[in-house]
């Protein structure tokens, strides 16, 4: 689903998504998002930040109370406070304009992925079911995005590992230069906020002071 | 001393306190003065004249007494002389007069017995030039002197002399002496008076002095406060006026000429804001077609093996200008968050060495050649934005490039205590030294005819000079023509400091040979 205001881009990213192999629904209003979403599920929402009706962040919290779809924001202010604001609301990625249609292709395709992995994976008393894409604890499955997931497996595949968040960047949103760290902190807080039983003394996810986070201590 | 006239000078009020009371001295001292002399002279004067003309009196009854007593015998005569001279002394007991009477010189011995000189008195206190006078004088005469006692005792005073003649023993001369102790005693009273009451007059001077200089200096004074505060930013301070004098009228000037001016500098500030709002909203704007615009493009050239050569050669073009006007969008951006004062340094520890060995191999990696790199084999750890710092080695290296004609580019750093410096030298084009100023201008071109090779926006030296400042660097620029140019930024290696010494020096150090091989 493409919800932009501005028509033409609206067409384009049609064309190229198209193009790219996609089907696409279109959308110009912030206040139409959630009819089509109940009527046609998509797979991954494309949205821009500055929409009539509501505004694409508060588009971004409707959906996320709803459904674990991932979203990748369009803005045209890259170092505003839209980014944060939309990261927060539970948004997956973002792309400033102008990009280039490959790069947008290549960072849905990430997001879409479903890489066949196989096994289960545990921080401390936390099972990671990546068969099933579930995480458990204490008997009690927690909702997670597919990127928060993403993220947590990562981690979780490497025990003991720090990873910086240029590391995190390429291995969970498929940058290959080092982009916007704010999206890794951004996210590792919202992971935590839903994983840990004390966010601000994490046990799951720990932070490395000037590194980045690894994993806390396994348990299989 | 010196001091205190550098105090004077700076103190309004002090300098008017002591112009008063200076003047208010002058005038006390001068009337006082004035007042005090008419004073003593007209009392020591009335009392001479009214001791002469009373003496004048006395001695001419006697006379007449002892005109009447020559018909008596000699024992009635003697009487009435005795008894004058009695009377005479007892007044003077009275009146601290003391009475003489001496016969005149050439008279014989006989004469002598009415001589009265009291016991202490110093005859010389009687002048002989006055003793003359009176002998030759027909009236009382008077000479002010001093009167000495042969205890060493003295008195101002004055001296009247007349003439007696006493029958059958002849003429003598009577003198009497005045002491005016007493009225020396009164005239130091009147001094002392004047003197103190002199003093108050210049007190009270001065107390008013200082509460009219209060009035009129304190409303100077808070101008002057005000003013202080409106210099150091603070648009809203105003003075207070509570009256409707000449000094409430400075004070309402004062106030209208602060409104006017916060008026203008608050509207010159929403203009420039505007004007920056608008810049930065165009950049915004134009962002999404630009996309479209993008997208379309790469469609096209996608395709371009299926158009003629013509049509693929235009979707190239179309696709690089594409990207040109996509930097210069993002450097426009940039530079309005230079002027809106928003951009914000992330400030970190890295190693400075290595981000220059990355810029360098990720920029041009096709014309790694050309570059001459020396750097210090350890780290240099520094603290700054990494990300502004390369932009700014890459807006350096690129330009050496552009400019250098092909010829080699010499990157180095070097380190001081406090600072670390990187030189990047090319030995192509070079500038002129009237172009120098220039160099760092906003879209600034050393020669407009010249064909752009680079396609860079010509914000780049511009921004790096802003990224440079925001890290309290310096970027300072050294160019002759066909020699080349030196650009050297200089940074502090810890943030918040800035630079002292500079361990690159601009003119490069290879410029003789340079010189001699032209």
């Amino acid at each position: 689903m493409v919800v932009d205001d501005d028509q033409d881009l609206a067409e384009m990213l049609s064309i190229v998504l198209t193009g790219a192999g996609m089907e696409v629904d279109l959308v110009n209003r912030g206040d139409q998002v959630m009819d089509l979403f109940n009527t046609h599920t998509p797979d991954l929402i494309l949205l821009d930040v500055m929409l009539p009706g509501i505004d694409g962040i508060e588009v971004c919290k409707l959906i996320r109370e709803k459904s674990m779809v991932p979203i990748v924001m369009l803005t045209a202010k890259g170092d505003t406070q839209d980014v944060v604001l939309g990261l927060e609301a539970g948004a997956d990625d973002y792309m400033v304009k102008p990009f280039k249609p490959q790069e947008l292709v290549a960072r849905i395709n990430t997001r879409l992925r479903r890489v066949a992995k196989v096994g289960t994976l545990g921080i401390c008393d936390l099972v990671i079911d990546q068969m099933e894409h579930k995480v458990i604890k204490n008997g009690k499955e927690i909702a997670l995005t597919r990127l928060e997931f993403d993220l947590l497996a990562a981690l979780a595949k490497e025990p003991g590992r720090v990873f910086t968040r240029e590391a995190l960047l390429s291995e969970v949103w498929g940058y290959q230069h080092a982009a916007d760290t704010r999206l890794v902190n951004v996210h590792v807080q919202r992971l935590r906020s839903k994983i840990e039983s004390d966010a601000d003394n994490p046990e799951y996810v720990l932070t490395v002071r000037g590194v980045g986070y690894k994993a806390g201590a396994a348990k299989v | 001393m010196f001091l205190s006239k550098i105090k004077i000078r700076q103190s309004l009020s002090l300098k008017v306190l002591l112009t008063s009371l200076a003047f208010s001295i002058i005038i006390a001292a001068v009337i006082g003065i004035s007042v005090h002399n008419r004073v003593a002279t007209t009392i020591i004067n009335e009392k001479i004249a009214i001791s002469k003309v009373e003496t004048a009196n006395a001695l001419y009854l006697a006379q007449g007494h002892f005109n009447i007593a020559r018909f008596q015998d000699d024992s009635g005569l003697n009487k009435v002389v005795q008894d004058f001279i009695t009377s005479s002394r007892e007044d003077g007991s009275l009146s601290g007069r003391e009475t003489v009477i001496l016969p005149f010189a050439k008279s014989g011995n006989e004469q002598s017995i009415y001589q009265t000189v009291p016991t202490l008195l110093v005859l010389d206190s009687i002048p002989k030039s006055f003793r003359e006078q009176v002998r030759e004088a027909d009236e009382v005469l008077d000479k002010r002197v001093t009167i000495r006692y042969s205890d060493g005792k003295k008195f101002p005073g004055f001296l009247i002399g007349g003439k007696l003649n006493i029958p059958r023993t002849g003429v003598y001369e009577i003198y009497y002496l005045f002491k005016l102790d007493a009225q020396y005693q009164s005239i130091s009273v009147i001094t002392w008076t004047l003197f103190v009451a002199g003093l108050l007059l210049v007190l009270l001077i001065g107390l008013s002095t200082q509460f009219v200089i209060k009035q009129v200096v304190s409303p100077v004074q808070q101008a002057a406060a005000v003013a202080e505060k409106f210099t150091q930013g603070d648009l809203t301070s105003r003075m207070s006026v509570s009256s409707e004098d000449e000094l409430a009228s400075l004070g309402n000037s004062f106030n209208e000429m602060a409104v006017s001016i916060q008026q203008q500098i608050v509207r010159l500030e929403n203009l420039s804001m505007l004007q920056q709002r608008f810049v930065s909203d165009v950049s915004h704007e134009l962002r999404t077609p630009l996309t479209t615009l993008r997208m379309a493009a790469e469609v096209i050239y996608e395709q371009k093996g299926n158009f003629d050569t013509n049509i693929a050669r235009s979707s190239e073009l179309l696709i690089n200008q594409i990207d040109r006007f996509e930097l210069l969008l993002s450097d426009l951006l940039e530079v309005s968050r230079f002027d809106a004062e928003a951009a914000a340094l992330g400030v970190v520890n890295f190693d400075i060495s290595n981000l220059v060995k990355k810029t360098v191999d990720y920029l041009h990696p096709s014309k790694s050649a050309l570059f001459e790199v020396s750097i210090p084999d350890e780290p240099i750890e520094i603290e700054g934005d990494p990300r502004r710092i390369e932009r700014i080695l890459r807006n350096l290296i690129s330009n050496a490039v552009d400019h250098g004609e092909g010829k080699k580019v010499q990157i180095q750093i070097k380190t001081s205590e406090n600072e670390v410096a990187i030189g990047v030298r090319d030995y192509g084009l070079g500038f002129n030294e009237e172009d120098a100023p220039y160099l760092f201008d906003r879209f600034w071109r050393a020669d407009p005819s010249r064909a752009r090779t680079s396609g860079g926006t010509g914000l780049g030296l511009s921004i790096a000079l802003e990224d440079a400042k925001l890290h309290q660097g310096q970027l300072l620029a050294w160019g002759k023509p066909h020699q080349g140019a030196h650009f050297v930024l200089t940074l502090p290696k810890l943030h918040g400091n800035s630079v002292q010494s500079f361990p690159i020096a601009l003119e490069p150090d290879d410029l003789i040979s340079t010189a001699n091989k032209i």
